[in-house]
């Protein structure tokens, strides 16, 4: 069984182990489908089966451990799709109490349609394990367990999602990335260990794909209003109809079903090195996520004017020979410009074919008959995703560089290692394409800068060196390999080719699932909180503690059960200096 | 071949509709396939045409995908086959039996290969936790050293040792964990080769879809951990998700307040200890949108256009326009068997409700309270209930809304003819019901819908104490013989949208 479907490995190095393995293998063929049909059977009679809980800001996978899929999948806000939390909070403490107890509210909904609609079990009867996400803010984590506890599951174990989806690919090293709704986040994982310090985030992606495909088909695509009568369908050609589309048509429903039926990511454009530097297109990244279509948008709230400015200032002094001055989204006509041009570079390199949508007309035209039909040209299906890709700015660096950033932090024998085995998870990830397109993005960021034609300020100085921050990883660009990559490059070195591709094809939206599954199926799971243990801290310890605790954290007590990494005790670095320990707590 | 009699089981399968966007689920059918002659005797599912509006769609047989089968036996039987040998669960049995031994080695006790990592950090805060991943070490340290129960270990050491000798020397860092290599049943690479998972394959799929149609849907798919096609031709039938039935308890005293009977065919309930046995029931109604609705339907009665229903629904009969004044009917229906005494109060507007209440654009405009409700001050009785057989003519009971429709409207009519009458007060009293009018004056730049708090409360005088026990469900509270007893509930009147004044519609 092993034979046919595994492609044989391509180095020899482990012969030795091979008859170790396929032993297991041969007992393992035996054992499969009863010791499957014994685990089903527990999750219906028994408890020992844990529930598993990936609860996304979005989408919620829920099921039983030992399975191999999960039982229900849902939006966690209903049809509306909306995300359950956000990237920030509300500032004022009445909103910000306000957002907490919608959010409780919502949390419950959720968790009570866990036990009592998708998996129709008593909650008091099993342990869950709460796949949890590094950068889940506390808060909400807290509210989950109070939630869960509330309701008398015996213990709530929290385990890192990215750690589980390594474990979905059998292994327990690896450099994971997560591209989910609120932000991409690349952390890596060294023997079980996720190295916490070496984590980096970017607000790119699917929150961000879904604002930018809104802005573009506002501006690109086409809207065919339903025909006033039956006999004007005929009639009248269809181009008379057009107008642009109004943004009522566009709810998130729709944007939703155009981001996962119809857009796809294409390969890096033929022209990419020359793209950065020559065309106007080079650092499209930042005008191309706010178009000038985007101001008007209530729901952006990602691209926001604040971190605008923070990022030019930054970017000016930091990085000023890569990233030109980012373009501010006031600067409309030269924005529309530019997108313009860039649209007709696109429509120029792409194939794909434009799709016709039937949507809702807008209430206020509901004058005709039927629906009105949503025209995407196949530019937008194959590019929208581009915005994911376009880095060069500091707080909103591409996939790609998230990944090399993180790598740049880890510890160098481990570099290597790490490089070699990316995974990609996450339901952004699922976009067709994507895994081979960011595996590109990495070989095109470590590609050395293109030698700029500068003169020397002084004649008699030497340039100074090019500024070139992925410099030191460059060595490693043979190495590079994603296990899940659909379609990896050809290999240039035996271990991306014993790696590239070889995980197995679980899809990357439920990798992280499956890896609490497997969890739960070995007895094992992340730090477990028992109920007794919840109970006990938030009866006696919750009143005294609140009186010397400051008064934004009351429920310092709760939280401080809970497992979390930010709380690890820093490495002990270099001795402190004269300034005093307060300032270095409150840094963190 | 023979031909089996058609069965059309109610069964535990669903196929998404593929051939209309936006459809509901649909239930399968088994039916035999005789008519098909490549598969005799062989059953197939089929699109169960449950919906009208399928009538005149083509059906979809599972011999599209390959399930066929001998009989037409249970569907979850048929399905049950086909999940027990599915790539998904093949591959995490052997990830299973890949870690297993991994995890022997390092920890005997419940905890983890992951406990190392995290538990420092929990161990700094908690006593409890410390101890155990302490003896969690522990274990494991006594594990590693009884041969034979770590078997992984020893050979992973010389394995890699072996390859640090043999193999290319500079790949040393290759096996620093000391994992052995996973090797996938089916990796990601060959299952993309078929069209799964997100390769090339599926690139130039999507680079030439004609329609959207022909990609499942995402819930079609995402239940899927497997790499699955693209294509909605390629979904297999999904099983139903079992319902529950679920009994509610009163989170203060845990009394049981709702208990659905068991069976599942049943809609009845055991125990239905509700509210709206207790309250009184509140209708709205605007006078001036029935009066709009009477009119269309009257208009639409002779032709039947298409567009009869949008009208209805969405026509801008009823909707109330920024800058004018509206008048509103409430009609209270007692459910006690006492009579009772109301007082309504409208909670006072705050900016940040109003807000927060009003359409998410007009967030800057709402700075004022952009409508203002009038109601009576005064309380107002409400007779008492009296059983259906206390009646003299059935229809007082159960033409009530009939009859509150006519007078409404009556009102409404009543107005515009005569100037201002009366608009706030009660209006009228019939059997347990009362109706009493209101009235919201809307601003000029109002948006988003008239929605405001309102306080009911309501007194009555339980007299005899036997009776009001039985009905009242609250016995501690009527053991008092002759007593006065007062509640109070909020509750969110919805008037319906404003339409503003900048897009008023051509039409």
């Amino acid at each position: 069984m092993s034979g046919p479907p595994t492609t044989p490995r391509a180095n020899t190095l482990f012969n030795p182990t091979t008859p170790a393995t396929s032993r297991v293998l041969a007992s393992q063929n035996i054992q499969a489908s009863p010791h499957y049909t014994t685990t089903r059977r527990h999750s219906l009679y028994g408890v020992e089966d844990r529930v598993i809980i990936d609860p996304g800001s979005r989408i919620w996978k829920v099921g039983f451990s030992g399975e191999g899929r999960p039982r229900d999948v849902f939006l966690a806000r209903g049809k509306s799709g909306a995300s359950l939390w956000n990237l920030r909070r509300a500032t004022e403490l009445a909103e910000r109490m306000e957002e907490e107890k919608l959010l409780e509210v919502n949390l419950q909904t959720c968790l009570r349609s866990v036990f009592h609609d998708s998996l129709l079990t008593d909650p008091k009867a099993r342990k869950v394990i709460l796949v949890e996400h590094p950068l889940l803010p506390l808060y909400i984590k807290d509210i989950i367990a109070r939630i869960l506890f509330e309701n008398h599951v015996p213990s709530v174990s929290f385990a890192s999602s990215h750690l589980l989806s390594l474990f979905a690919v059998g292994r327990i090293t690896g450099l994971v990335l997560d591209c989910g709704h609120l932000e991409s986040v690349v952390l890596p994982i060294f023997a079980a260990r996720p190295l916490y310090p070496h984590l980096r985030t970017t607000p790119l992606a699917g929150a961000r794909l879904t604002s930018h495909l809104r802005a573009l088909l506002l501006m690109f695509g086409t809207y065919l209003p339903p025909p006033s009568s039956l006999s004007a369908a005929i009639n009248v050609p269809a181009a008379n109809r057009a107008t642009r589309v109004p943004q009522e048509v566009l709810p998130d429903s729709v944007i939703d079903k155009i981001k996962t039926r119809c857009c796809f990511v294409g390969d890096i454009l033929g022209i990419p090195a020359d793209a950065r530097e020559t065309t106007p297109g080079g650092d499209d990244g930042s005008e191309f996520e706010i178009p000038p279509s985007d101001t008007t948008q209530s729901e952006s709230d990602f691209t926001g004017g604040g971190s605008n400015i923070s990022s030019h200032r930054e970017s000016s002094s930091e990085f000023s020979v890569i990233t030109n001055p980012r373009v501010l989204p006031a600067d409309a006509p030269r924005g529309e410009n530019h997108l313009q041009a860039l649209a007709t570079l696109y429509t120029r390199h792409s194939t794909a074919t434009e799709l016709q949508m039937r949507v809702m007309p807008p209430p206020f035209q509901q004058t005709g008959t039927g629906r009105g039909t949503l025209i995407i040209p196949g530019w937008i299906r194959e590019r929208a995703a581009e915005v994911l890709f376009e880095g060069g700015d500091v707080d909103e660096s591409s996939i790609a560089e998230v990944i090399l950033d993180s790598l740049l932090k880890v510890p160098v024998d481990l570099r290597k290692t790490l490089a070699s085995s990316i995974l990609v998870s996450g339901g952004t990830a699922m976009l067709p394409g994507f895994i081979p397109r960011l595996h590109a993005e990495i070989l095109r960021a470590l590609s050395p800068p293109p030698a700029l034609s500068r003169q020397p300020m002084r004649s008699d100085r030497s340039l100074p060196p090019q500024f070139d921050q992925y410099a030191s990883l460059r060595p490693l660009l043979p190495y590079f390999a994603i296990l899940n990559n659909p379609s990896p490059p050809p290999p240039m070195s035996d271990r991306a080719r014993g790696n590239a591709g070889k995980a197995p094809a679980f899809s990357p939206a439920i990798l992280a699932w499956v890896g609490g599954s497997l969890a739960g199926s070995l007895k094992t799971g992340g730090v477990e909180v028992a109920r007794e243990k919840w109970d006990e801290a938030n009866t006696n310890h919750d009143p005294d503690q609140s009186m010397d605790v400051s008064a934004g954290f009351e429920d310092r007590a709760a939280k401080n059960i809970l497992p979390d990494w930010t709380r690890t005790p820093l490495p002990s670095g270099a001795p402190p200096a004269s300034a005093p320990r307060i300032e270095v707590g409150a840094e963190i | 071949m023979h031909v089996r009699a058609e069965k059309n089981r109610s069964v535990d399968r669903r196929v998404e509709s593929r051939f209309l966007d936006d459809m509901a689920p649909d239930v399968l059918g088994i039916v035999s396939c005789a008519q098909i002659a490549e598969i005799p005797s062989r059953s197939f599912l089929r699109i169960h045409q449950i919906q009208e509006i399928h009538a005149s769609q083509s059906p979809w047989d599972s011999a599209e995908v390959g399930i066929t089968f001998e009989k037409p036996t249970g569907l979850a039987a048929q399905l049950q086959k086909f999940e027990d040998s599915a790539p998904e669960s093949l591959e995490f049995d052997r990830l299973k039996e890949h870690f297993e031994p991994f995890l022997r080695a390092a920890s005997l006790s419940s905890s983890t290969s992951t406990a190392p990592a995290v538990a420092p950090s929990s161990a700094a805060h908690s006593h409890h936790l410390h101890s155990t991943s302490i003896t969690a070490a522990a274990s494991a340290a006594l594990a590693r050293d009884i041969p034979g129960v770590s078997k992984y270990n020893p050979l992973g050491r010389s394995t890699s040792g072996r390859a640090g000798v043999n193999g290319s020397g500079k790949d040393r860092s290759r096996n620093k964990d000391e994992m052995t290599e996973y090797r996938s049943r089916v990796d990601i690479t060959s299952a993309s080769g078929m069209g799964t998972g997100g390769g090339d394959v599926d690139v130039e799929y999507m680079r030439h879809l004609e329609t959207v149609g022909e990609v499942a849907s995402l819930d079609q798919r995402w239940t899927s951990s497997w790499a699955v096609s693209l294509q909605a031709q390629d979904l297999k039938p999904l099983r139903i998700p079992l319902h529950s039935k679920r009994s509610k308890r009163c989170p203060a005293c845990t009394h049981i307040l709702i208990k659905p009977e068991q069976k599942a065919q049943s809609v009845r309930y055991k125990i239905k200890l509700v509210a709206a046995n207790y309250l009184p029931a509140i209708t709205v109604a605007l006078p001036h949108a029935l009066k709009a609705q009477a009119e269309a339907a009257k208009r639409t009665l002779g032709k039947s256009s298409s567009a009869a229903p949008e009208d209805d629904r969405g026509g801008t009969g009823g909707a109330m326009h920024a800058g004018k004044t509206y008048p509103f009917h409430l009609a209270l229906t007692n459910p006690l068997y006492d009579p009772i005494q109301v007082r309504l109060s409208v909670q006072r507007m705050h900016v940040s409700t109003a807000a927060s209440y009003s359409a998410d654009g007009a967030l800057e405009k709402a700075r004022r309270p952009p409508f203002a409700v009038s109601l009576p001050t005064s309380s107002f009785p409400i007779a008492a209930f009296a059983e259906a057989w206390e009646y003299e003519d059935d229809e007082d009971m159960f033409g009530v809304d009939d009859d509150d429709d006519i007078g409404t409207g009556k009102g409404g009519r009543e107005k515009e003819g005569r100037g201002k009458v009366k608009t706030v007060g009660v209006l009228e009293k019939r059997a347990n019901v009362s109706v009493v009018g209101g009235e919201v004056v809307i601003g000029k730049e109002a948006r988003g819908a008239v929605k405001f708090n309102m306080l009911v409360s309501y007194t009555y005088r339980s007299d005899d104490p036997a009776p009001s026990e039985g009905n009242d469900g609250s016995p501690s509270k009527s053991t008092k013989p002759p007593e006065i007893k007062t509640f109070a509930f909020y509750t969110v009147v919805d008037l319906g949208p404003i339409i503003p004044r900048d897009d008023l519609p051509d039409s």
